[in-house]
């Protein structure tokens, strides 16, 4: 089976693809429902909103003072599933991978990168870390740790109430 | 972890999950992104649950779910292949692939623009016709989107006309 474009004229694009997705669609291999459900929560757990773009000059510099630079090679982990999570990041600099340990292999949720606000479930007192971050290159991050950055975006009008919200839902065990 | 107030959106993700992987899968070809876009289109359920709860039918709020892997599956199809892969580090979901890698990038390069093209149909056409990529009939497409066999007929013989004038164009524009 050609997997090359028809040359334009031969043959109907859209009956091509027609003919492939109905190939396909014969062996669907076995997906696992609930595990997609998890890690759709942990890679919300994960951090979704852009943190960093979100913030005034006068927060970001508030932030600043209040954090630690720290750069992590490729390869090292920003953070483990399962440890005690005692510090959020911002992330500068370079990407990270998202991962789970499902039956001892790894499982890549998503990615993180500049601007992005990680570890933030961490403001749950006595909670740990829902996944393992790996740098895929260098990471520039501001650390601060979790009471500190609770009290510093509780006065931080240009944090969207949507952080907030997650602060909160996760503070009262809501998903 | 069921828990209120998404316990819902996840008997809906549940109970679509076999066609929803039926249409994610015949698009993207491969279990990582068909996985992915699963694990978002559930993200997405979630986000717009206070729409999607609110809608009159099971069979409205499963129309939607259907269009959300749709949207999520031509995004991946769209631009360029995730990053983690690139460099390398998804060894472990490769062996699961039954198209071998060098083929499915190659096939993935040369498709890009006509992916582009089909996601810039209007609404409605652009799902009738990701569904027809799924190698749905047009019987099948009418069902799981809620409109008429005759809707989809119109849309996919305008959808042909359109993509093919898009994609002449574009790829004489890429080539040249």
């Amino acid at each position: 089976m050609s997997r090359r474009v028809p040359a334009d004229g031969q043959r109907d694009l859209l009956d091509w693809l027609y003919e492939l997705g109905k190939q396909r669609a014969e062996r669907v291999p076995e997906f696992d429902v609930e595990r997609t459900i998890s890690r759709a929560y942990a890679a919300r757990d994960a951090g979704a909103v852009n943190f960093w773009t979100v913030l005034n000059p006068a927060e970001r510099s508030a932030f600043e003072s209040a954090a630690r630079k720290q750069a992590f090679a490729p390869g090292t982990a920003l953070m483990r599933e399962g440890e005690h999570a005692d510090a959020v990041m911002v992330i500068l600099d370079g990407w990270a991978k998202v991962c789970l340990d499902e039956d001892g292999r790894e499982r890549v949720i998503t990615e993180r990168g500049p601007g992005d606000l990680i570890g933030e479930s961490g403001t749950v007192p006595g909670n740990v870390r829902s996944a393992t971050m790996i740098a895929l290159d260098t990471v520039q991050a501001l650390v601060m740790r979790t009471e500190d950055y609770t009290a510093l975006i509780a006065d931080f009008p240009g944090v969207p109430d949507l952080v907030k919200k997650q602060t909160y839902d996760r503070r009262t065990g809501r998903p | 972890m069921p828990q209120a107030p998404y316990g819902d959106a996840e008997s809906l993700f549940r109970a679509a999950h076999n066609e929803l992987m039926r249409v994610a899968y015949a698009l993207l070809g491969n279990h990582a992104d068909t996985e992915d876009a699963a694990q978002d289109s559930f993200f997405k359920l979630v986000t717009a649950w206070h729409r999607v709860g609110g809608l009159p039918t099971p069979g409205d709020q499963r129309a939607y779910l259907i269009r959300i892997v749709i949207n999520e599956a031509l995004h991946i199809l769209r631009y360029p292949h995730r990053r983690w892969e690139r460099l390398g580090v998804d060894a472990a979901d490769r062996e699961a692939r039954w198209e071998p890698l060098d083929e499915q990038v190659q096939a993935r390069a040369d498709l890009r623009l006509l992916w582009k093209a089909i996601s810039e149909l209007p609404g409605m056409r652009r799902d009738v016709v990701a569904l027809r990529a799924a190698g749905y009939e047009y019987g099948e497409i009418a069902a799981s989107l809620g409109v008429s066999v005759s809707t989809v007929r119109s849309h996919i013989s305008n959808a042909r006309k359109q993509l093919s004038r898009t994609v002449a164009r574009d790829w004489e524009g890429a080539q040249g």
